[in-house]
């Protein structure tokens, strides 16, 4: 779907090189993730991609053809939701997605059908200029989504939301994958990018540190060991034992028979301690 | 149809955000105004009050509008959206011809003035409201405030209403018809007060090749600073 080689950029403007010699593959069909800190070069390989950045060198093939051969018709075939909202304020939610998917020539989804999945049905003639922030993403979101795109660019797609629409959200992205779907998404937030991606690139400075699955990576990256919680003679204690010989090893099942056990852990890192160990930074 | 429901969704931008509403008040207070001058200036001050509202008015209505767009942050959509770049433009300049067309016409058919050619009306006030329309998507492209847009409209508007007043009389006049917005006013004052059919004519193919070629300057410029930001 989407394949990188060699993809270098510097910003006419400020001379600064912001993407040295990138090389990655999204495969069709996968939920791949950018992940890094603030200016290391997530949106600018994004913009890239979405064809808002021009002058690069390398090669950025996607949907089948060198981005820069394509025309406006590249956005018939794909979504994008950036992480702040856009809308006419002064059209309801109902108006902003038809008036934009006016601009299509796919047939628009069913606006109701989308806005009763993001919970904005019952707001669906209410003007745009009095959503709250998580709303208008929201809103935002569906409108990336209703021309039924074969490729999707999501930047920061849970950005503002609460738990529960952040949730909502996810499963949308989830389902997007299950129909075949492409997800391109940049993010800063381990836990969506955990939760949703099939592979993963950390990206600093302009650089990719390593892709992978965010499973492997996690596993590959941790300790092959087990942390057990619990409480014996009234003392909480913690213990942590090597998962290769856990089998045979009498104190842990001694624990199990006799204390009080109240968590078990893997040790397997967290992205952002994988993160930090490859680059040094943090994600923030 | 792309381009037929851009203008559609910009008059109604347009009339959402009160635009329409100004146009009435204006075109209202105009009429007063006009209602209490004797017939000798009248004949003068119709047309400039007529020219006046497709291009200072044009020019800082277009203005506003895009500024908008930039802070709602629409235009970052529709330019991940198909709409081309010369469809999102010519939508504004159909949009803000239509109500300036309106304009004139109800400025002048509600004014006590004698024949008039509506034809030439309407050409002069479409081919006027054209160029300063572009000209304020070309200013406006370059701004992120709306104190940035009014220091950059000042010298627009030296440079294309200061030499109309080379058609008050002043020597070699003729010269300063190759300046658009003096051609625009020679068609206007034409639809008034008389002018030869060749005259009107290479006017109006003068005028037109001004749009076009300010078009394309138009979005060369829109595509540079608003699409390709780097």
């Amino acid at each position: 779907m989407i394949q990188v080689k060699n993809l270098n950029f510097t910003y006419t403007k400020t001379k600064k090189k912001a993407i040295h010699d990138m090389n990655f593959d999204i495969h069709k069909g996968e939920v791949f993730g950018f992940l890094g800190p603030s200016g290391a070069g997530k949106t600018t390989t994004q913009r890239l991609i979405i064809g808002l950045l021009r002058n690069y060198t390398g090669q950025i093939e996607v949907l089948g053809k060198e981005r820069n051969q394509w025309g406006k018709d590249f956005y018939e075939q794909v979504g994008v939701a950036f992480d702040f909202p856009n809308l006419y304020n002064k059209l309801t939610a109902t108006e902003n997605l038809k008036l934009i998917g006016a601009y299509y020539h796919k047939k628009i989804n069913n606006p109701d059908k989308l806005l009763d999945r993001v919970g904005l049905l019952p707001d669906k003639n209410v003007r745009v200029e009095s959503f709250s922030k998580g709303m208008k993403m929201r809103l935002n979101f569906i409108r990336s989504i209703m021309h039924q795109p074969d490729l999707m660019f999501f930047d920061e797609p849970t950005s503002g939301l609460d738990p529960t629409n952040a949730h909502i959200i996810k499963d949308i992205i989830l389902d997007q994958k299950k129909t075949g779907k492409t997800v391109f998404l940049t993010t800063h937030n381990m836990t969506v990018a955990e939760q949703l991606c099939d592979r993963v690139a950390f990206i600093e400075d302009g650089r990719i540190v390593v892709t992978g699955s965010p499973k492997e990576l996690m596993i590959e990256h941790g300790k092959r060991r087990i942390k057990i919680e619990y409480q014996l003679d009234g003392k909480l204690l913690e213990t942590e034992f090597d998962i290769n010989q856990l089998a045979e090893n009498k104190a842990f099942f001694d624990i199990l028979k006799t204390a009080d056990v109240k968590t078990i852990h893997s040790c397997e890192a967290t992205l952002e301690d994988i993160f930090i160990k490859l680059t040094g930074r943090n994600l923030l | 149809m792309r381009l037929l429901h851009a203008v559609w969704t910009d008059m109604r931008f347009q009339w959402k955000h009160g635009f329409y509403l100004v146009y009435v008040l204006v075109t209202i207070i105009y009429l007063i105004i006009l209602s209490f001058l004797p017939n000798d200036i009248l004949s003068v001050g119709l047309p400039l009050v007529v020219f006046s509202d497709p291009s200072v008015l044009g020019l800082f209505f277009v203005g506003g509008i895009i500024m908008l767009e930039k802070m709602q942050g629409v235009l970052s959509v529709l330019v991940v959206s198909p709409l081309r770049t010369i469809e999102y433009i010519l939508s504004k300049v159909v949009s803000l011809a239509f109500v300036s067309v309106l304009a004139a016409f109800a400025i002048t058919g509600f004014s006590s003035y004698g024949s008039v050619s509506w034809l030439l009306l309407f050409l002069s006030t479409v081919l006027t409201s054209g160029i300063f329309t572009l000209c304020g998507i070309m200013i406006t492209a370059g701004c992120n405030t709306v104190n940035q847009y009014i220091i950059k409209t000042v010298p627009y508007m030296l440079l294309f209403v200061l030499p109309c007043f080379s058609l008050t009389g002043f020597p070699y006049s003729d010269l300063f018809t190759v300046i658009p917005s003096v051609a625009a006013l020679r068609l206007m004052l034409g639809a008034y007060m008389g002018i030869p059919l060749y005259e009107a004519i290479s006017l109006v193919i003068y005028l037109t090749g001004m749009n076009y070629l300010f078009m394309r300057w138009a979005i060369r410029v829109f595509e540079n600073k608003i699409i390709y930001q780097n």
